[in-house]
């Protein structure tokens, strides 16, 4: 029997799992009938297959709140597409903002042009409940800074962050806002032409409920970005020079086009049970979780208060147990998988007081169950007795 | 960019140091791991174990490192969790308990085990 049969699966914010059977089973129909390379050929299941994936960029445009569909560009993932927004508008000397939130995705490639001169960076700090404050980005922001790049909700912490109030500052000094919205694409509504924002970075494998190898940017009307791959686009072949439209000038090489189909059927999934329904449950369960982990004698729960904006992650710690081996025991004893250590973000657990062990991480998925928290509690509970 | 490696070198978990243990020079990794488990010995164990607090490893905890270094090298890999609780036949709460330093610090350090480095 495989392992996941009988687990309680809590490692959500690191990719949903599992994955609703009708978002596989549509995924594979269509792959099955239109899994050719699309626009490539003159042939008419090339088109259709082309015209299948002008239709997806058009549901996720909606979806994301942009303007033009031709301005969504597929990726592998949010690294993926955060690179290609990260490498695509630095230029030398340029000042970049972003936050002490951040997960590795964008904190690396800005520390890899920050150590090379490349760029000058500032890092806003969060309070101890886990949100940064606006007014650091306002005083962060210089006459040369290229743009302003945040998580929309921490994928430690699941704090949601002012990103209108950002957005609105962004756009009042002329500064492209970048949103990775990782944690949120499919838990929230995102509205990126209201709130100001220039552009997003998704990934299709967490809340979207698609398959892993698949993400993308959309970009607002206003903002270029250069290439900074370059390969086939099935246009303009006679030209050694990358085309230069949307979205093909950052779509180097085939599509991921089983993961474009998987992610079209998970936003297929998510409008058909809603999305407001599916998350207000999610954070119902991650709301109690969160209240009576707290009430657990030597358990610590960070930026605990769940009536802050918040997707379901919930941080904790057994007082003097190994994060590691926390939830090394709820797995092997109680069937339970978590995700144990820094997350992929360094600075957060820095700045919590979490590093270098950092602590278990909790993340709740549309098929988590009352029962199943029940089952965490009582874990909790009994693992927090023997220390 | 700052703040970005303010934690201590001396922890780092891909950083090798050697210490005489045992008598013999030895590589550990910065959070004190065996850097090569071959380099591994019961005295070496035990002279672990005495560092952590205890002063003589019981049998059970014996069988416990036995079973984690013969698993290793049977399989290239340290055992899964269902798989200690099978071979050990205890829960892995009564092994946190059994060790100082519980199961990652405890059992998997004082079995030379490699440092698992999972997403720290």
């Amino acid at each position: 029997m495989a392992t996941s049969e009988k687990i309680i699966y809590l490692d959500n914010a690191a990719t949903a799992f599992p994955k609703p059977p009708e978002v596989l089973e549509e995924m594979i129909e269509v792959y099955s009938t239109l899994g050719v390379s699309p626009g490539r050929g003159s042939y008419d299941l090339s088109m259709e297959a082309e015209e299948r994936v002008m239709n997806i960029r058009r549901q996720v445009c909606q979806f994301f709140g942009g303007s033009d569909p031709e301005r969504v560009i597929f990726s592998y993932n949010a690294t993926d597409a955060l690179n290609t927004l990260i490498q695509g508008l630095i230029q030398p000397g340029c000042h970049v903002v972003s936050s002490r939130l951040e997960h590795n995705s964008v904190l690396r490639p800005l520390h890899h042009f920050s150590e090379q001169g490349i760029i000058q960076l500032d890092l806003v700090p969060f309070s101890p409940d886990g949100f940064i404050d606006p007014m650091n980005v306002v005083e962060a922001i210089r006459p040369d800074t290229s743009f302003v790049i945040l998580t929309h909700a921490s994928n430690v912490l699941g704090t949601v962050q002012p990103v209108e109030q950002v957005g609105a500052i962004c756009r009042e000094r002329h500064v492209p806002f970048i949103l990775d919205v990782t944690q949120t694409a499919g838990i929230l509504s995102i509205r990126m032409g209201e709130w100001g924002v220039s552009a997003v970075a998704f990934t299709g494998h967490k809340s979207l409920l698609g398959p892993t190898g698949i993400g993308g940017l959309i970009l607002s009307p206003e903002l270029d970005v250069k290439a900074t791959r370059f390969g086939g686009t099935g246009r303009d072949s006679r030209s050694l020079i990358q085309t230069q439209t949307y979205p093909y000038r950052l779509e180097a090489g085939t599509i991921n086009i089983a993961g474009v189909f998987g992610l079209s059927a998970g936003l297929h999934y998510i409008s058909r049970q809603g999305m407001e329904k599916i998350s207000a449950r999610e954070l119902d369960l991650a709301r109690r979780l969160c209240d009576e982990l707290n009430s657990i004698k030597g358990v610590r729960v960070y930026a605990s208060n769940r009536h802050d904006p918040c997707v379901p992650i919930i941080l904790c710690n057994v007082e003097g147990m190994d994060p590691e081996d926390l939830s090394t025991i709820l797995d092997g004893d109680f069937g339970i998988a978590t995700r144990a250590g820094l997350h992929c973000a360094p600075l957060v657990h820095q700045d919590l007081g979490t590093s270098p062990q950092g602590g278990v991480r909790f993340s709740l998925g549309p098929f988590n169950t009352a029962e199943e928290i029940d089952r965490v509690l009582e874990a909790m509970a009994e693992i927090s007795r023997i220390r | 960019m700052e703040g970005v490696n303010q934690d201590s070198q001396d922890n780092d978990p891909y950083r090798q140091k050697v210490r005489m243990l045992a008598g013999r020079e030895i590589p550990f990794d910065g959070e004190g791991f065996f850097w090569d488990p071959h380099q591994w010995s019961e005295e070496a164990a035990e002279v672990l174990a005495k560092e952590g607090g205890l002063t003589e490893l019981s049998e059970t905890q014996w069988m416990i490192l036995r079973f984690l270094r013969e698993y290793y090298f049977q399989n290239g890999r340290a055992p899964l969790n269902r798989q200690i609780k099978q071979g050990t036949g205890i829960s892995l709460m009564e092994m946190e308990a059994l060790f100082p330093g519980g199961i990652k610090y405890g059992a998997r350090r004082l079995a030379g085990l490699p440092n698992p480095k999972t997403c720290s």
